[in-house]
């Protein structure tokens, strides 16, 4: 696990700020810090816990604000099924499955041993919790200062791009990634983030062939 | 309120962990390289596009060359970030 662990880092250094800020902006709209705080506990995604929050706070009625925390997760359920062959999910694996958690997994796991990739993918996931609950609670705390410095705070969330960079570097002569992406890219500049990213694991998932590469 | 909290909390751990469990093995193609290339650039580039874009590219390229230099992931990903803040500093 402490391998996993020290992997982590990358991730945990781009949760932090974001975390920081989703607390904040918990505190911000009137909810107490225990609710708050049990959201990154229970739920661990970002997304839709900003989402969640954000609608609460317009008085969008909380199930429906639920459901649609739930439509921006739908990419979540790719995850899982591309990192069978190296691991099998049991209930803690599959609470940790975050984005970063999932392109981290997916390039190191091959690399590892069978016996040793669940402690690994543990650790990273651990790493990941930890860092995302500690900013949630410090912003939620009023912590928010920390944030008093733009720069810094860009300059950390700017890791997880940077991580997801070097994560898809492998993949970036594939066609049918590189499609995917356009797919993805697309719909973000419509506005439509979860559904492109969606619609991208949708189009990898209809490509049943391995991707080979250039023969040489 | 609490009721939606749980109840996004466990749909988002079905949405994980059913796809995932037991022994039968789902073709799932391309789908991770695919997603992978996707939360990438879902993550560089904020719409609209804007001369931040260039400010990301270039970060973005001293990552990739922070990871060539050092062959380390995690100091490329840190020289990258560092580098996004020093442009924004620059007034990129």
């Amino acid at each position: 696990m402490g391998e996993g662990l020290r992997a982590a880092w990358p991730i945990a250094l781009g949760y932090f700020p974001v975390a920081v800020a989703f607390g904040a902006l918990g505190a911000q709209a009137g909810l107490g810090y225990l609710w708050i705080q049990l959201t990154s506990l229970l739920v661990f995604a970002g997304a839709s816990q900003f989402a969640l929050v954000g609608l609460l706070a317009q008085g969008v009625p909380p199930l429906l604000a639920a459901s649609l925390g739930l439509l921006l997760n739908l990419r979540h359920a790719f995850y899982g099924p591309a990192l069978r062959p190296y691991l099998k999910g049991g209930p803690l694996e599959a609470f940790f499955l975050t984005d970063e958690v999932f392109a981290l997994a997916l390039r190191t796991l091959p690399g590892l041993s069978p016996e040793k990739r669940r402690g690994y993918f543990l650790g990273l996931g651990l790493g990941a919790y930890l860092s995302w609950n500690l900013g949630t609670a410090l912003g939620a705390l009023g912590a928010k200062g920390l944030l008093a410095w733009p720069r810094l705070g860009e300059a950390l969330a700017f890791a997880l791009p940077a991580l997801f960079l070097l994560l898809a570097l492998p993949h970036l002569r594939n066609p049918v990634a590189l499609l995917a992406g356009g797919v993805a890219l697309g719909f973000h500049l419509l506005g439509q983030t979860a559904w492109g990213l969606f619609l991208a694991g949708v189009v990898g998932l209809l490509w049943k062939e391995p991707w080979k590469g250039r023969k040489a | 309120m609490t009721l939606a909290l749980l109840l996004l909390a466990l749909g988002t751990f079905l949405l994980r962990f059913l796809p995932w469990r037991g022994e039968k093995s789902l073709k799932t193609g391309q789908a991770g390289p695919a997603l992978v290339v996707a939360l990438f650039l879902v993550s560089a580039f904020s719409p609209p596009p804007s001369s931040e874009w260039v400010r990301a590219a270039l970060a973005l390229l001293g990552t990739y060359l922070g990871l060539g230099l050092t062959g380390n992931l995690g100091v490329a990903v840190f020289l990258g970030a560092g580098l996004y803040g020093l442009l924004g500093a620059l007034g990129f």
